[in-house]
């Protein structure tokens, strides 16, 4: 099947490479009935662009160009509401972690915000064993090169440090050690 | 009634046992029906209103022909038949033997009120302090631990719910006959030990049981235990699992080894429940898990008790075991629990909210707010709670949910209009019965329910806590909330309780879901031979499709039963000559019962012996005590025997109580039971003594005297003149025939063929199978073309089939019992037969392709061509690459507004079939509501886990096809993207449905109607399925309605067995009460063959005068009412006595 008004298999688009990188996703919601639960129960439903029912649509029918325009698995927070509804018993949060993870894979620009958050998050994590926000944010707003970005968010900054939530600088116990974990992962994913 | 050598066991006594005890019974077998309840009626016993009148109508099941072997009162009400014992509470408890000898053993269960002597004043009702939540209501009445578990039965026992009683006694004291068994002394000799290492648990434990009533001893430890065990006969051990040294198992173990009788009960903390239950494989009964409530514990203790109180089995010998359990339901409550239900409660079921509309309801019918009781005015139907839910292991559908929830909409909207709004939420509205869709788009378009696709995702309420809010998601993918005042859960099937221990009593296989397992091609036969089963054993039904599978199963059993040499030859009885009493004046003899002692005061014997003494037509009037006892009767025998008296009127209660009795009664002294009448006069006076009137005692002016002596007179006023003669019979042609040689038309033959009976199939082809000679297999994967020659190789090598192919019928005449019918073959010669029944099997064909260019483009087809194709390769799954099917093509609207129930799943298997041969081919499946009844949706998961895509489109935006540059293009709307999308096929597949076949000149030769569609017009769509409105007309398979093979198979089956309810007499005995025609009256104005609404009466040509045939006239008197000289006249309820009746009735 494809979508008006042009279509869009992921062959003939060349975009995507081959072979097609939604079989997971898609083996995972096959069998899918459309019922919504999903999406009445997304607690972060309101922001997506798509409703979650909406995106395992867009899988089942291949619509890649919807979906790497979409921004609605970057806002999953995995809090499993829809699995541990879902009729069907698709294991949906596994299904947007894959999508994450294709955005990522082939840097989506309609993820890049979202990718290099993640990114920065982790980077920092592997440096000290746990998140330095001050760093990670650092890195975050380099990476994303606005220069207006920082100021969007000085006012939540202030008002976390204010309240004891974030801090200059913490003393880094941990620097390093999860390092081995880290490589020895990248090493088993290739 | 006579009576074949041969009994069967019917399990379950809900509409399905019924009908399958009734169809046994009705060809003389005698039939035990047993029921774990203690009453009958099943799930009906609380649903008054039934699709597609909106009214009851279960007493049209009762026989229609030799009416007066059955009860002919409201079936609801309770069922007499001579051929059928009924057993309440209880339960199936051993098998042996085979098909045709099997040997049963059936345990009763303790009511504790001896159902002899309950007389069902209910006295004990007003005394009983105790109240528990009525599940008759399901929660929303509450009633005692005395109660009548269905309120309007009779007669009407009492029982006692031992959990919820408190054992105070004050019912015993009330009690007039002395009929209440609490059993005190029982539970003191039920000893109980209490094995636990705390000595907190251990001695709240002896409390809370001690105070039960139980004999209770407690033990600290393993070894402790043992020791008692062995000094004292214990009956059960409630032993902790967790104790030092000895463990609670091993002390199970030893336990259970040197006494293998003792129950034993585990408790265990959520830690050990898996040890738990590893303990119940090795012998123990249950276990509880610690911290538990009492009232878990209670049951679990009273249940081995009552147990072991029952009765001793009582064993039976039976050719056949149908089995007709019903279902259970999904709790909702259960699980995520989600929807609100045991927390709001304006939450319900559906069965609940069916309740509320009941006049016995909690409510007495009124609709209002179980919260706060004021009137409801927004109701929301949630379909699928619990059904298709694979998290709720759950991958099948109830099948009935859907059109309940219309019903229920369509009930308050013709009750309430405008004032209550209706909304049902639904993922697939599944209309796929006959008349379902009109019926449901009369509750859209015409009562304005209205009806949401989407799934309700919770149900939540207001700050206040008021109404509640349901949440879903449109398919915009708009999140809503929309308030409502009430939510009816259309909560799904589940296995019937108890159906596990059942399966593995009789070595019966289960499906994955615990449902009983029937074999491949059948919906009634079970892997073991001779146990079938009917009604929603198999899976939910409703009850059209449970009455024909229950008749079915009838046959099946029948045919088991006859096959072991028991249907041969009659049970040699005695038959009974009455006393002509017809040239006699009436001398009726007079018994008053005196009850016992508690009631003797309250009967007026002396009063009532006064008045009646005086009535020249009364010969002696006598009191004796105790009328139902075996002493009381025979009491009246000795003076029936010894008096002149030629009626016999008896003033006891419960008329209903006495129908056996008085047969009985009627041959041990000879005199015609009809002759012989039982008048409840005790019901003033118990009404009287529970409103708490102390009975007048100022003599003339006492009420309840005065309503006594008005029953009787009543009664008398009857009994006077009634007519002694015996009923009149109808002559029959012992022969059958069968329209039709496909499948349906080929089970129906071999059914009646295998009683011993002759049946000519008629067939227009010249080859039998009908359908089956392109259908190739089902979507379960049997092969169909085995099954025909397999049912065509059983039908010409029968003995007793003659086959007529290449043959039509020309016309015909005759009723029940003898119809005239003239065949006509190829070469025009003609033929004429006679035959006491007839089976018209017409069948469909696919309807024809009108749309979508079929015809046009050799790349579209239809279902049957595609099946066709696919069986001899020219369409070769390897070779497509796209296919599109579209379902309801010219289906689901006017004017072929029905849904044909099979094209969903044909589609289903199509595409399964295509994928399996090439998983890389795309099958698309442009769909209304798929239609996947049971369990067939669990191949609906299939194909879309195999990656079919299903498109959803509404009848305001069908699909489009065209056929540019060859391909075709089909283009649809997907609801949940929002976007057209464009699909370019190979194939493309429409899914036209069925058109029935029946010519209207072979209608009009067997007086048969056909529906808007051409479809059989039953009797009756629920009650009498397969029988046409003329009696001795039957229908089955497609000619009925659409339907699969299976289901094709079950209703042959299922008329065989109704043709063979007339086939198997010589002499059919009609009704006692039947129509006459006063020949010189008549004018022959022919107004009552017009108002006979059974077609009973005809105009002879050759005589001319009005003919009423006994065995189809019921009675009912249209034609005395609209006769203009008096001259239909109704037997039994002639004038005078319907005047003199009325006359003492008003002279209250």
């Amino acid at each position: 099947m494809s979508t008006n008004p042009e279509p869009q298999n992921p062959d003939e688009t060349g975009e995507a490479p081959a072979p097609d990188p939604l079989a997971d996703v898609r083996g995972m919601v096959q069998a899918c009935i459309q019922c919504g639960t999903c999406t009445a129960s997304c607690p972060n439903e309101f922001a997506m662009d798509a409703t979650p029912r909406r995106l395992w649509r867009m899988v089942l029918v291949a619509d890649w160009e919807s979906i790497v325009s979409s921004k609605t698995f970057a806002l999953c927070s995995a809090c499993y509401q829809c699995s541990l509804r879902c009729p069907r018993g698709l294991p949906l949060t596994e299904a947007m972690a894959a999508l994450k993870r294709i955005g990522n894979r082939e840097s989506l620009p309609a993820n890049r915000s979202g990718n290099l958050f993640y990114r920065n998050f982790i980077r920092s994590v592997r440096r000290h064993g746990r998140v330095r926000e001050t760093e990670f944010m650092t890195l975050y707003f380099a990476d994303m090169k606005n220069p207006l970005l920082p100021l969007r968010f000085a006012p939540l900054g202030l008002r976390l440090m204010g309240k004891g939530k974030i801090h200059i600088q913490i003393p880094s116990k941990g620097s390093g050690k999860l390092e081995a974990i880290f490589a020895k992962v990248e090493a088993m994913e290739g | 009634m006579r009576r074949k050598i041969g009994k069967a066991l019917v399990v379950g006594a809900g509409i399905g046992g019924i009908r399958a005890a009734l169809d046994l019974a009705e060809t003389g077998y005698g039939v035990t029906l047993i029921d774990r309840a203690p009453s009958i009626g099943g799930v009906l016993s609380q649903l008054d209103f039934q699709f597609p009148s909106n009214r009851c109508g279960m007493c049209k099941m009762l026989p229609m022909v030799e009416r007066d072997a059955a009860s002919q009162f409201c079936l609801r009400k309770g069922l007499f038949h001579e051929n059928i014992d009924i057993l309440t509470a209880t339960e199936l408890s051993a098998v042996e033997g085979e098909a045709g000898r099997f040997t049963v053993s059936l345990r009763e269960k303790p009511t504790w009120v001896d159902a002899q002597r309950c007389i069902g004043c209910g006295l004990c009702r007003t005394v009983c302090p105790v109240t528990v939540p009525d599940d008759f209501n399901d929660g929303l009445s509450v009633r005692n631990a005395i109660y009548l578990p269905v309120p309007h039965t009779v007669p009407n026992t009492y029982v006692i719910d031992s959990v919820a009683c408190n054992r105070c006694g004050e019912c015993i004291k009330v009690c007039p006959t002395d009929a209440i068994r609490l059993g005190a002394g029982l539970r003191r000799g039920f000893r109980i030990l209490v094995v636990d290492d705390e000595a907190i648990v251990r001695e709240s434990l002896r409390d809370i049981l001690d105070e039960e009533g139980f004999d209770v001893s407690a033990a600290a430890s393993g070894p402790e235990a043992l020791e008692s065990l062995d000094a004292g006969a214990y009956h059960l051990m409630l032993t902790d699992i967790k104790m030092p040294g000895m463990d609670g198992v091993e002390l199970l173990k030893a336990a259970k080894a040197a006494h293998p009788d003792l129950i034993v009960l585990m408790m265990t903390a959520y830690a050990t429940v898996e040890t738990a239950v590893e303990a119940m494989k090795v012998g123990a009964l249950d276990y509880l898990i610690k911290p538990f409530d009492p009232d878990a514990l209670i049951p679990m203790v009273v249940r081995p008790f009552e147990q072991l109180q029952a009765s001793r089995d009582r064993r039976l010998d039976v050719g056949a075991i149908v089995l007709s359990t019903g279902t259970g339901y999904f709790d909702p409550s259960a699980g995520k629990g989600n929807l609100g239900h045991g927390v709001h409660p304006n939450v319900v079921t559906a069965l609940a909210f069916e309740r509320m509309l009941s006049g016995t309801g909690p409510y007495e019918g009124r609709l209002l707010r179980p919260d706060n009781g004021e009137p409801v005015e927004r109701i929301a139907w949630l379909q699928c709670v619990g059904s298709r839910d694979i998290q709720a292991d759950a991958d099948f559908c109830s099948t009935i949910c859907c059109m309940h929830a219309v019903k229920e909409a369509l009930l308050v909207k013709e009750r309430y209009g405008e004032a209550v709004a209706c909304t049902i939420y639904y993922m697939d509205m599944r209309t796929a019965g006959k008349s379902f869709q009109r019926y449901r788009d009369r509750a859209e378009f015409e009562q304005g329910v209205r009806f949401t696709r989407g799934r309700a995702h919770s149900v939540s309420w207001d700050a206040d806590g008021r109404n509640l809010l349901i949440r879903d998601v449109g398919l915009d993918g708009s999140c809503r909330e929309e308030s409502f005042d009430m939510a009816v859960l259309a909560v799904g099937q589940r296995p019937a309780p108890a159906t596990e221990d059942l399966c593995r009593l009789l070595e019966v296989p289960t499906n994955a879901w615990g449902f009983v397992q029937t074999e491949a091609l059948s919906a009634c036969r079970t892997q073991r031979p001779g146990v079938f089963v009917g009604g929603a054993t198999a899976g939910l039904k409703d009850i059209n499709e449970s009455v024909i599978h229950a008749s079915a199963a009838a046959n099946l059993a029948s045919r088991a039963i006859h096959a072991a040499g028991g249907g041969i030859a009659p049970e040699a009885s005695g038959e009974v000559v009455y006393r002509d009493v017809s040239r006699e004046s009436a001398a009726v003899l007079m018994v008053l019962c005196a009850c016992g002692e508690g009631a003797e005061k309250r009967m007026n014997a002396d009063a009532l012996k006064r008045r009646f003494e005086k009535d020249p037509s009364v010969q002696q009037i006598a009191v004796v005590a105790e009328s139902c006892t075996d002493t009381g009767w025979d009491r009246i025998a000795e003076l029936v025997a010894g008096g002149k008296a030629n009626r016999v009127l008896i003033g006891a209660c419960h008329p209903y109580a006495y129908i056996r009795r008085v047969r009985q009664l009627g041959a041990q002294i000879g005199l015609d039971p009809s002759l012989i009448e039982v008048v409840d006069i005790f019901e003033p006076a118990w009404a009287a003594a529970r409103a708490g009137a102390d009975q007048a005692t100022d003599g003339d002016v006492d009420p309840v005297l005065a309503q006594q002596s008005t029953r009787i007179e009543m009664a008398l006023a009857r009994l006077k003149h009634r007519d002694p003669d015996p009923p009149p019979a109808i002559d029959v042609i012992q022969r059958a025939l069968v329209v039709g040689g496909g499948i349906a038309g080929m089970t129906a033959s071999v059914a009646i063929a295998d009683h011993g009976y002759a049946v000519d199939l008629v067939e227009k082809e010249d080859r039998l199978g009908g359908n089956l000679h392109w259908l190739n297999r089902t979507l379960e994967g049997e092969s169909l073309q085995e099954l025909r020659d397999a049912v065509t190789q059983q039908v010409t090598q029968h003995p007793n089939i003659t086959v007529h192919l290449g043959t039509e019928i020309s016309g015909g005449y005759g009723q029940v019992g003898r119809f005239i019918t003239t065949l006509r073959d190829a070469e025009g010669a003609v033929q004429t037969l006679e035959h006491g029944t007839a089976v018209l099997a017409t069948g469909c064909r696919e309807a024809a392709a009108q749309s979508y260019g079929h015809g046009q483009h050799p790349a579209v087809v239809t279902q049957r061509e595609l099946e066709q194709r696919l069986a001899d390769g020219t369409v070769d799954p390897a070779g497509l690459s796209s296919v599109v099917m579209i379902q309801c093509v010219g289906s689901r609207e006017e004017p072929r507004n029905y849904c044909s129930r099979v094209c969903c799943a044909t589609s289903l298997k199509h595409a399964l079939t295509m994928k399996e041969n090439n998983p890389d081919i795309a099958v698309y499946v442009l769909y209304r509501d798929m239609m996947t009844p049971g369990f067939a949706e669990t191949y609906y998961t299939r194909a879309r886990q195999a990656g079919v895509l299903f498109v959803q489109y509404e009848t305001t935006a069908k699909p489009e096809v065209d056929f540019g540059d060859g391909g075709v293009t089909v283009r649809a709307t997907d609801p949940i993207l929002g976007k057209p999308v464009e699909i370019a096929a190979d194939l493309l597949v429409l899914a036209t449905g069925m058109t029935p076949r029946m010519a209207p000149a072979l209608a009009e030769a067997f007086g048969v109607e056909t529906d808007a569609d051409g479809f059989v017009a039953e009797a009756e769509s629920k009650w009498r399925p397969v029988d046409a409105i003329r009696e001795g007309v039957f229908a089955c398979g497609t000619a009925l309605s659409p339907r699969s093979v299976v289901e094709s198979i079950a209703t042959g089956e299922a008329a065989a067995q109704r043709a063979l309810r007339i086939l198997d007499q010589k002499r059919l005995p009609a009704g006692r009460i039947v129509a006459e025609v006063r020949h010189s009256l008549c004018s022959r104005c022919e107004r009552c063959i017009a108002d006979c609404p059974y077609g009973a009466r005809v105009l002879s040509p050759d005589e001319d005068r009005i003919l009423v045939n006994p065995a189809m006239c019921q009675g009912c008197g249209s034609c005395a009412a609209v006769c203009p000289n008096g001259a239909a006249v109704v037997r039994g309820l002639r004038e005078k006595s319907m005047m003199e009746t009325i006359d003492a009735a008003l002279a209250l």
